[in-house]
């Protein structure tokens, strides 16, 4: 994997976006606006769930509503995302922390495609019964919590010395 | 009182120079304080598309109106992260541009906030239901969103300028911040 960043480092693309400084930033600041986004919609179905947010609606009109919102920010933090790592590739790729986030991205888009297709299948059997269920419940907890921990994981690219021995940094 | 003396009594705190030991505060703070502030924005930019008429034109504005209250609670955990970030380097981040920008961006949404529920707030029951705000209401959502994303960047910047720095020997010019 370092030989592959080393040589993803050392491409035309990757230089370019090395030697204009101003775009790492700019590009990071996209990918926030888009986080912001994606935990808000995550977190706006999951408060439906719970009942604490939104009950004028149903949850299929709710997840409707948000849907389209968090695929299309999940598209743009893919290309920003991906940026990112053509203009720091070591960075990225040799931290635990990148690899423990890219799990967890992989998760979340699971869980909100089954529940997606499950909710379309079943839609009025989600609003009477099982949205009451505790399993629902936990699993709408546990996806916020798997976004957030994206979120966390995400700045501790910045600081993969904590996970200490595991970290994959390189030994300058 | 001292400017200067006072941002190095809060850098020599206890709880400062005990995140600052710590490998782990920083980064989980500041983690936080990222969470806090994307769930601060999105849930502001529900409200904001709505007045525009881009999102959620179905629902009465009041109703999209209650996430508020979240949006409540992700500020005052973005602010108090934000302050313990703060504390740990007083002085370099009280004299970075950014970190003066972002906070007067932030000081402007809340006035942009607090004209438009003098403006629009107060007869919200005549456009509740239409599919946007009237005109003052608009400019209020565009604003609201150019600001958000413009602290967003600002404090994205205050991270690339920041790091490594030291604050600067010249006393503090209180008649221009911005300079």
């Amino acid at each position: 994997m370092n030989d592959f960043a080393q040589w993803l480092a050392g491409t035309s693309l990757s230089l370019a976006i090395q030697t204009h400084l101003w775009f790492i930033p700019t590009v990071q600041s996209i990918h926030i606006v888009c986080i912001g986004i994606v935990l808000a919609s995550v977190f706006m179905i999951d408060l439906r769930i719970f009942g604490w947010a939104g009950r004028d609606q149903t949850l299929v009109q709710t997840t409707r509503r948000f849907g389209p919102w968090l695929w299309a920010a999940l598209g743009v933090l893919l290309v920003t995302g991906a940026l990112m790592v053509i203009g720091e590739p070591v960075r990225e790729l040799m931290s635990l922390s990148f690899w423990l986030k890219m799990t967890l991205i992989l998760a979340g888009i699971v869980i909100a495609t089954l529940f997606q297709f499950a909710l379309r299948k079943n839609g009025r059997q989600w609003e009477e019964d099982r949205i009451n269920r505790w399993t629902t419940k936990s699993l709408a907890i546990l996806t916020l919590l798997v976004w957030c921990s994206i979120v966390v994981l995400g700045r501790l690219i910045a600081y993969d010395h904590v996970w200490g021995a595991w970290s994959l940094r390189p030994i300058a | 009182m001292d400017l200067a003396a006072t941002l190095k009594a809060i850098e020599s705190s206890g709880i400062a120079s005990s995140i600052r030991d710590s490998l782990y505060a920083f980064p989980l703070i500041e983690s936080s304080h990222v969470i806090g502030l994307t769930l601060t924005f999105g849930t502001i930019a529900i409200l904001d598309l709505r007045l525009l008429g881009l999102a959620s034109v179905h629902r009465p504005f009041t109703k999209v109106a209650e996430v508020l209250k979240w949006t409540w609670v992700a500020f005052g955990i973005t602010v108090i992260t934000g302050m313990l970030m703060f504390i740990t380097n007083a002085s370099v981040y009280f004299s970075n541009l950014q970190f003066r920008w972002k906070m007067a961006l932030i000081a402007l949404s809340g006035i942009n906030m607090f004209i438009f529920e003098r403006i629009c707030g107060r007869n919200v029951h005549r456009w509740d239901s239409d599919k946007s705000a009237p005109p003052a209401g608009k400019v209020a959502g565009i604003l609201s969103l150019i600001l958000w994303i413009s602290v967003i960047f600002l404090g994205r910047w205050i991270g690339f300028t920041t790091t490594g720095n030291q604050a600067p020997d010249a006393p503090v010019n209180l008649d221009n911040l911005f300079q």
